[in-house]
C-alpha cells in the first residue's frame, strides 16, 4: 500500500515462531510445578436435575485427595462466564458450583488430588442423589406453555424473562418492513437452521493456579481475556483484584472459545482450599461436554425487492438457544442482526430475536459471533431472489450493497447489549472484492458453462458476501507500554492476548514501523495482568485496530522523546530529525545520525532518563471489513457427497500489517466454515448428552479434505485504523457456507437451508426434484 | 505403584527411565521434559502428540511407553541440529505455516518422515502425510506450501540442513508465488 | 488411564505370550498397535502383553497363498509389493484408507480383525479374498475362515487365543479377473460409512464364472452378500444383471442407523458402491461394461 513503509505491510516471520517450531516450553502446561495437584470436575449426567443429597466423604477419604468441593463449600456469587467488559451485557446466571444441574456436563463437584487417576477415582466415589427434572432440549419447546423453568433461582440477574426461559430478546426496526413488502414486486420468505459447532482448539482449555510467596493467586491459563478473567475470578472467589495475577502464555488456539472464564474460577477455588498448586485441563471429551459452542439458530428471513432488484425490505426473525447459561446470549444474537442486515442498503429493516435457555451445552463466543448464521440465511435468500429475477447473483449484490460514505443506523440500535453507535463506512473495498473474486473463480465463464455433468458428478459455482466489525465501538479499549533498552531494543508490553493469531508480531510491526526500527528490536510481552497494561482481550476482531491503535500512540510518544534526545545529541532541531533504520537521522542532506543504541546509552547514563511511554486507545466506531467468497463444488448425484473444488476469498481488511499472516487468518477461517457447511455438528441424544464428543465422530476437515484456496487481500485505507488497518480474523468465516450452498444450487438445482449439508440429505432432495435443466445466470 | 525400566533412545541420547507398566509414551515424554509433544485428544485422532519411532510417525498417546523399549524416538526437540533449524522448521516460519503452534511439532515430524523417505512428494502426498495432524488455525495451505518448499532443500542438501541459512532462505523461495 | 496395570510383558515367542496372557486370569490383554486397546481404555486390564516382538510382522508370498503376519501394520500392507500385486492391490488400497499415516503405522491387521469393528476397512477385502486366520492357544494352532471368525459387533470366536497370521489364498486365475475396493466416509480419512470389496471373473463369452461381494459397516459384522453373488454367477455380465445384483445387495445388507449415517443411506450406498466396485472389477479384468 505504501512503498515508504519498511515493516508494516511486510511478510515478516512471527516473533514467537522460533519457539513454536522448535517445541520450546511455551504453553500453559509446559512447566513442572512441585506439589502440583490435579483438579477434576464431576459432570452432571442429567440435563436438568436438582441435587437432593451429595456425599463426598468417601472421596475425601481416598488417599491422595486434598479437596472435594460442592456448592456447600463455595461462595454463591451470580456471574457470567463471558469474558466481556464490565458491566457485562450477559446475564448473571452462573454459579461457581450450584445445587441445580442445567445440562449434561454441568458442574456437580470438583476435586483436587495428587494424580489424575486419583482425581478420577475420587469423582467415582462422590455419591449424588438427584431429583430429575423435566428438561428442554429443543429450541422450540423452551417458550412453550408449561415448559420447565431452567433458571428458577431468585438471585440471578439480567435475564430477560426467566419464567419463559427467555435469556434475551431483541427487536429493532428501521422504517417499516410491512410497507416495504407492499412496495415490493417479489417477496421471498424462507426458514434456515444452523447447528452447534465447536471451536476445537487443538489445545483444550487448561488452567494452572497457585499461591505465590506473597499469597497472591497466580492463574496461568489458556485464555483470550486475561484482564476480564482477573476481575471475574476475584469477584467469584471474593478476594480482591489485587490478589489475582493472570498470566497468558502461548495459546493453542481459541476462536472465541477462550473468551470465557471457564476453569480459572474453580481452579482458583481448589487452590484456596488446598493451598497447593492445582491444574485443571479438559480432556477432549470434556471439551465437547463442558466448553462452549456456536449458538444454534432457527432463522426466518423475508426479503422484498423491486423487479429491478432494488431491495425494499429485509426482515429477519431469529430463535436461538444459548444452552443452559446465557454467556454471550444477547451480544452474539445482536450481531446476527447488526452485522448482517446492513450489508445491503434497505430502507426498511426489522430484526427480532428470542434467545432461549435449553438444557443443552452452553453456547458462547465463536469466531464470526452470530454472523455465520445470519449470512447463511441472508446470502442464500439473496441468491434465490437473483434466480427469481433472472439476475446474476453478483450483480444483484453490487446493486444493493453498502457503499463508501454510508451510515448504517441499525448498528446504532444494536450495540453490544446496549445502545450502540452509528457505523460510518469510511473505507469499502467490497466492489473490488466481488470483481477480483469473480475473476479468480472464472465466474462469468462458469456461470455459463456449468452446471456441467460428468457421469454422476455435477459442478456449480456460488457466491456470498459478508461484513464484520473491527472492535466494539465505544466499548473495546486497549493500552500499550513501550520502553527503550540500552542496546536500542524495546520492550513492548501489551495486555492484548495473542492466541496464535500473530497479534504479538503485528503489534510489534506497528511499533517498529513507527519507531523506524527493525522488528527484531521488539521484545513483545502480552497478556499478563501484573506486567502489561489493560486490554479487553482478543475478541471482536479488535486487536489490530484497537490494541494496534494504542501501540501506535505509545510508539509515537516514544519517537517524539527519542527525537528530543537526539536533537540534543546532534544539535539539530527536532523538526529536522526522523527515525529510520534503527537510528535517528536528519531529514535534510547534511546526513547526521545517531544509532538507537548510542541514543539509548546517552539517555540512560547521561540524561538519566528511562524513555518509556504508554497510551490507551478506543474508537467510537467499528470499521467494517468486507468479504466476497466464491465456491466451486462438485456434487456426486449417486452418493450425495459434496466436494468443494475451489474456494476464493477476496477480503477488504484495510491495510494488511502482515499480508502472509492475514492470508493465514483467512484460510483458517475458511477451513472452519467449510466444516460448518458440510461436516461439523455436535449431536445430542434424547437425554441431552453429546454423542460425538471426539474427533472420530466430530468431523473437522484435514489437509486432505481442503479444496484449492485462493486468498485475495483487497487493501483499502481505513482512517480509524493504525496504518489504515481494519481486521481480518473473523470475517472470512461468514460466507463460505452460503457460497457453498449457492454453488450446490447451481450444480443440482436444490436449495439447502439446514447446516451441515449432509450427503444423505442431498439424495432425497435430488429424488424429489429430478435433475433440472441447467440454470443459466 | 509398580514400576519397570524402559531403555530407549530419544533424540540421539540413550535413556533409561523408570515407568509404570501402564504409562503411555506421551505422558512419559512430557514428564521427562519433552514438552514439544502435545496433548490434544488422547485418542490418536489429532496428531498433536506425533513423534517418530524408528523413523515412522506415530501417535504417542496410543503407544505404551514400555513398547518403546530399544526403539529410537525423535521428538521436535531433536529436529534442530547443533542449534541449526531443520529446513522444515525454516520453511514453516518463512511461509507463515505456524499460527498457534500447537500442532506444529507434530506436523513437522510427520513431514520430516515423509521427506526423509520421499524428498520429491506431490502436493497430494504431502496432504496425505499431514492428514493425521489436525490444525484448526491455518486451513493447511501454508503448511503444505512449507513442506513442498522444504522438500526442495532436502533434495539439494539433505535433511541435515548443513548449508548456511541465507542460502536456505533463497532456496525456500524457489517457487513461491 | 491404565494406572491399574500391574505388569507389562514383552515376550519374544508365541508360547511365552500365551503363558503371560493366561497368567492374567482374564484381566490380561494382548497389545500391538494400541489403536484399539488404548482408546477403549478398559479399566479392568491388569496385565498387558506386547505381541510386537513375536516376529509376526511379515508378508510372505507363496505359490498358493499369501500369508500376512498378525502384527503387520496397515502401512506394512500398503507398501508391500506382494499386497500391491495381489487382487489389483485391494488390500493395500483398503490399508491405505484406514486412517492417518500415524494410525496406519500403528494399527495392525491382526488387531483390526480381533477388534471386529463392523466398519474395519481391511476386513472387507480379506473376506472377499476368502482369507483364513490362524490362531494359536495352549492346545496348538488352528485355522478359522474369516467368514466364521466374527460373531457380532466387536465380538469374535478368538477367545483367549492369539491371532498369529492371515492366509490369503491365491485368487482364481484364468479368464478375465478384476478386483475393486470402494469406500465412503464423511471425510477423506474417516471410518467407513460403507465399504465394499468385490472380485469378478468373467469367461470369454462374457459370463460371470465366479464372484465375491463383501461389505463393511452395513451389518453386525463385515459380511458377504452371498445371495447377490449367486445371482451373478453363471449370468452374462451386463447392465441388467448388474442392477439386479446391486438390488440384491441392498436387500441383503443389515445396516443400522447411527450418527455416521442412517440405515437407509447405508443401504442405498451399498447398492451404489457395489455397482462401482463391479464396474471397476470388469474394467480391471479387461471387459468393461
Amino acid at each position: 500500500m505504501n512503498a515508504n513503509r519498511s515493516v508494516v505491510g511486510k511478510n515478516l516471520r512471527k516473533l514467537d515462531g522460533f519457539k513454536l517450531v522448535t517445541g520450546r516450553p511455551a504453553f500453559t502446561d509446559d512447566i513442572h510445578i512441585p506439589g502440583l495437584l490435579y483438579g477434576k470436575i464431576l459432570p452432571s449426567p442429567h440435563a436438568h436435575a436438582r441435587i437432593k443429597r451429595i456425599d463426598t466423604r468417601k472421596a475425601k477419604d481416598l488417599r491422595g485427595v486434598h479437596a472435594v468441593l460442592t456448592y456447600k463449600d463455595v461462595p454463591r456469587v451470580p456471574h457470567t462466564t463471558a469474558g466481556q467488559s464490565w458491566p457485562e451485557p450477559s446475564p448473571y446466571d452462573t454459579y461457581l458450583l450450584d445445587s441445580k444441574m442445567r445440562f449434561v456436563g454441568d458442574r456437580v463437584a470438583a476435586v483436587a488430588a495428587e494424580s489424575r487417576a486419583i482425581a478420577e477415582e475420587a469423582l467415582r466415589l462422590i455419591e449424588v442423589e438427584y431429583e430429575i427434572l423435566p428438561s428442554i432440549l429443543e429450541i422450540e419447546q423452551a417458550m412453550a406453555d408449561g415448559a420447565p423453568v431452567i433458571h428458577d433461582e431468585p438471585d440471578s440477574t439480567g435475564i430477560h424473562d426467566a419464567q419463559t426461559n427467555l435469556a434475551g430478546y431483541i427487536l429493532r426496526e428501521i422504517g417499516n418492513v410491512e410497507d416495504g413488502f407492499r412496495e415490493s414486486d417479489l417477496v421471498v420468505e424462507r426458514e434456515f437452521r444452523t447447528q452447534r459447532q465447536q471451536h476445537c482448539p487443538l489445545e483444550p482449555h487448561i488452567t494452572i493456579s497457585w499461591l505465590d510467596s506473597d499469597d497472591r493467586l497466580v492463574i496461568r491459563s489458556s485464555t483470550q481475556v486475561p484482564y476480564h478473567t482477573r476481575r471475574q475470578v476475584a469477584m467469584i472467589l471474593q478476594i480482591s483484584v489485587q490478589r489475582v495475577h493472570v498470566v497468558k502464555p502461548r495459546i493453542g488456539g481459541g476462536f472465541g472459545g477462550k473468551q470465557e472464564m471457564l476453569l480459572e474460577d474453580i481452579c482458583g477455588a481448589l487452590v484456596l482450599a488446598t493451598r497447593r498448586p492445582v491444574k485443571i485441563e479438559y480432556t477432549r471429551e470434556e471439551e465437547f461436554y463442558m466448553a462452549r459452542s456456536r449458538h444454534p439458530q432457527i432463522l426466518n428471513i423475508k426479503m422484498g425487492v423491486k423487479r429491478d432488484g432494488t431491495l425494499m425490505a429485509n426482515k429477519m426473525t431469529v430463535l436461538a438457544t444459548t444452552g443452559a447459561y446465557g454467556s454471550h446470549a444477547n451480544t452474539v444474537q445482536g450481531n446476527t442482526g447488526s452485522k448482517v442486515l446492513p450489508l445491503y442498503r434497505t430502507p426498511n429493516m426489522r430484526f427480532e430475536c428470542h434467545v432461549v435457555y435449553t438444557n443443552t451445552p452452553v453456547a458462547g463466543a465463536f469466531r464470526g459471533y452470530g454472523c455465520p448464521q445470519g449470512f447463511f440465511a441472508q446470502e442464500s435468500v439473496i441468491d434465490e431472489i437473483a434466480q427469481e429475477l433472472g439476475m446474476d447473483p453478483v450483480e444483484l449484490r453490487k446493486k444493493n450493497m453498502i457503499r463508501l460514505g454510508d451510515i448504517d443506523d441499525l448498528s446504532a440500535q444494536l450495540g453490544e447489549g446496549r445502545k450502540g453507535l452509528p457505523r460510518h463506512v469510511r473505507s469499502c473495498g467490497l466492489p473490488e472484492c466481488l470483481e477480483r473474486g469473480a475473476a479468480a473463480i472464472e465466474w462469468a465463464v462458469k456461470r455459463q458453462t456449468l452446471p456441467q455433468t460428468t457421469g454422476h458428478l455435477r459442478r456449480g459455482v456460488g457466491v456470498a458476501c459478508s461484513m464484520q466489525g473491527s472492535g466494539i465501538a465505544g466499548v473495546d479499549w486497549a493500552s500499550a507500554l513501550l520502553k527503550l533498552n540500552e542496546d536500542g531494543s524495546f520492550n513492548l508490553q501489551v495486555g492484548a492476548a495473542d492466541l496464535g493469531t500473530g497479534a504479538d508480531t503485528v503489534l510489534g510491526q506497528i511499533a517498529a514501523e513507527t519507531l523506524g526500527v527493525t522488528l527484531d528490536k521488539m521484545i513483545v510481552c502480552s497478556g499478563d495482568t501484573d506486567f502489561t497494561p489493560f486490554d479487553v482481550g482478543a475478541y471482536a476482531s479488535s486487536t489490530t485496530i484497537i490494541s494496534g491503535g494504542a501501540v501506535k500512540k505509545a510508539s509515537e510518544k516514544v519517537r517524539d522523546h527519542l527525537l528530543r534526545i537526539a536533537s540534543k545529541m546532534l544539535d539539530i532541531p527536532v523538526d529536522n530529525l526522523t527515525c529510520r533504520d534503527n537510528q535517528v537521522v536528519t531529514k535534510c542532506e547534511c546526513e547526521k545520525s545517531v544509532s538507537m543504541e548510542d541514543l539509548a546509552h546517552y539517555a540512560m547514563y547521561k540524561e538519566k532518563v528511562q524513555v518509556m511511554e504508554n497510551a490507551s486507545h478506543w474508537n467510537t466506531d467499528s470499521p467494517p471489513p468486507f468479504c466476497a467468497q466464491f465456491a466451486e463444488v462438485e456434487v456426486d448425484t449417486e452418493t450425495g457427497q459434496i466436494r468443494v473444488v475451489h474456494l476464493v476469498t477476496a477480503v477488504d481488511l484495510g491495510v494488511a500489517i502482515n499480508p502472509m499472516q492475514a492470508e493465514g487468518q483467512s484460510e483458517g477461517a475458511v477451513a472452519q466454515s467449510l466444516g460448518y457447511a458440510l461436516t461439523e455438528e455436535m449431536v445430542l441424544d434424547a437425554s441431552g448428552r453429546v454423542i460425538n464428543p471426539s474427533f472420530l465422530d466430530y468431523k473437522m476437515l484435514s489437509a486432505k479434505d481442503m479444496p484449492k484456496l485462493t486468498t485475495i487481500l483487497v487493501e483499502t485505507e481505513e482512517p480509524l485504523g493504525p496504518y489504515g488497518a481494519k481486521s481480518v480474523s473473523e470475517i472470512p468465516i461468514n460466507a463460505p457456507a452460503p457460497a457453498v450452498a449457492n454453488a450446490i444450487y447451481h450444480a443440482i438445482g436444490v436449495r439447502f437451508r439446514r447446516l451441515p449439508i449432509r450427503p444423505e440429505d442431498v439424495l432425497p432432495a435430488l429424488r424429489e426434484k429430478e435433475l433440472p435443466s441447467p440454470q443459466r445466470s | 505403584m509398580k514400576t519397570m525400566q524402559v531403555c530407549l533412545n530419544v533424540n540421539g541420547e540413550s535413556k533409561e527411565w523408570s515407568i509404570a507398566p501402564g504409562d503411555l509414551l506421551l505422558d512419559v515424554l512430557r514428564r521427562e521434559g519433552y514438552f514439544g509433544v502435545k496433548r490434544g485428544c488422547e485418542a490418536g485422532e489429532c496428531g498433536s502428540c506425533t513423534v517418530l519411532v524408528n523413523g515412522k510417525p506415530i501417535n504417542s498417546c496410543l503407544m505404551f511407553a514400555a513398547q518403546a523399549e530399544g526403539r529410537e524416538v525423535l521428538t521436535i526437540e531433536g529436529v534442530e541440529q547443533g542449534g541449526k533449524l531443520d529446513p522444515l522448521q525454516e520453511a514453516f516460519l518463512e511461509y507463515g505455516a505456524v499460527q498457534c503452534g500447537y500442532c506444529t511439532p507434530g506436523m513437522i515430524l510427520s513431514a520430516k518422515a515423509l521427506l526423509v523417505k520421499h524428498p520429491d512428494p506431490t502436493e497430494a502426498e504431502v496432504r496425505d502425510a499431514l492428514a493425521g495432524n489436525f490444525c484448526r488455525c491455518t486451513g493447511y495451505l501454508k503448511p503444505v506450501e512449507a513442506v513442498l518448499a522444504a522438500a526442495r532443500i532436502y533434495r539439494q542438501v539433505g535433511p541435515s540442513g548443513a548449508r548456511p541459512r541465507a542460502k536456505h532462505r533463497s532456496a525456500l523461495h524457489g517457487k513461491k508465488r | 488411564m491404565f494406572d491399574h496395570v500391574e505388569a507389562f510383558y514383552r515376550p519374544s515367542t508365541i508360547p511365552e505370550a500365551l503363558r503371560f496372557l493366561a497368567k492374567g486370569h482374564g484381566r490380561g490383554r494382548f497389545v500391538a498397535g494400541g489403536t484399539h486397546v488404548v482408546v477403549q481404555a478398559d479399566r479392568s486390564i491388569r496385565f498387558l502383553v506386547d505381541i510386537t516382538r513375536l516376529g509376526l510382522d511379515y508378508v510372505r508370498q507363496g505359490s498358493r497363498a499369501c500369508v500376512v503376519g498378525a502384527t503387520t501394520t496397515m502401512a506394512g500392507i500398503e507398501n508391500s509389493p506382494a499386497m500391491l500385486a495381489l487382487a489389483n492391490g485391494i488390500l493395500a488400497t483398503a490399508a491405505s484408507t484406514s486412517g492417518s499415516v500415524q494410525e496406519r503405522n500403528m494399527a495392525t491387521v491382526g488387531g483390526d480383525l480381533a477388534n471386529a469393528s463392523p466398519a474395519a476397512d481391511i476386513a472387507t477385502p480379506l473376506l472377499a479374498l476368502d482369507a483364513v486366520v490362524v490362531v494359536a492357544d495352549a492346545r496348538g494352532r488352528r485355522k478359522i475362515p474369516l467368514a466364521d471368525f466374527f460373531s457380532g459387533p466387536h465380538r469374535t470366536v478368538l477367545g483367549r487365543a492369539l491371532l498369529v497370521e492371515i492366509v490369503v489364498p491365491a485368487p482364481p486365475r484364468g479368464g478375465r479377473v478384476g478386483w475393486s475396493f470402494q469406500k465412503l466416509g464423511r471425510t477423506e480419512s474417516d471410518i467407513s460409512v460403507v465399504n465394499v470389496a468385490a472380485g469378478l471373473q468373467v469367461d470369454l463369452r462374457g459370463c460371470c464364472r465366479w464372484t465375491r461381494i463383501a461389505l463393511g459397516a452395513v451389518g453386525p459384522t463385515p459380511l458377504r452378500a452371498r445371495t447377490a453373488e449367486s445371482r451373478l454367477v453363471g449370468q452374462r455380465f451386463d447392465r441388467d444383471v448388474l442392477e439386479r445384483v446391486c438390488d440384491a445387495v441392498a436387500r441383503e445388507v443389515r445396516p443400522i442407523t447411527d450418527l455416521r449415517a442412517s440405515a437407509e443411506y447405508r443401504r442405498q450406498m451399498s447398492l451404489v458402491l457395489t455397482r462401482r466396485a463391479l464396474e471397476e472389477c470388469a474394467a480391471r479384468g479387461g471387459c468393461p461394461l
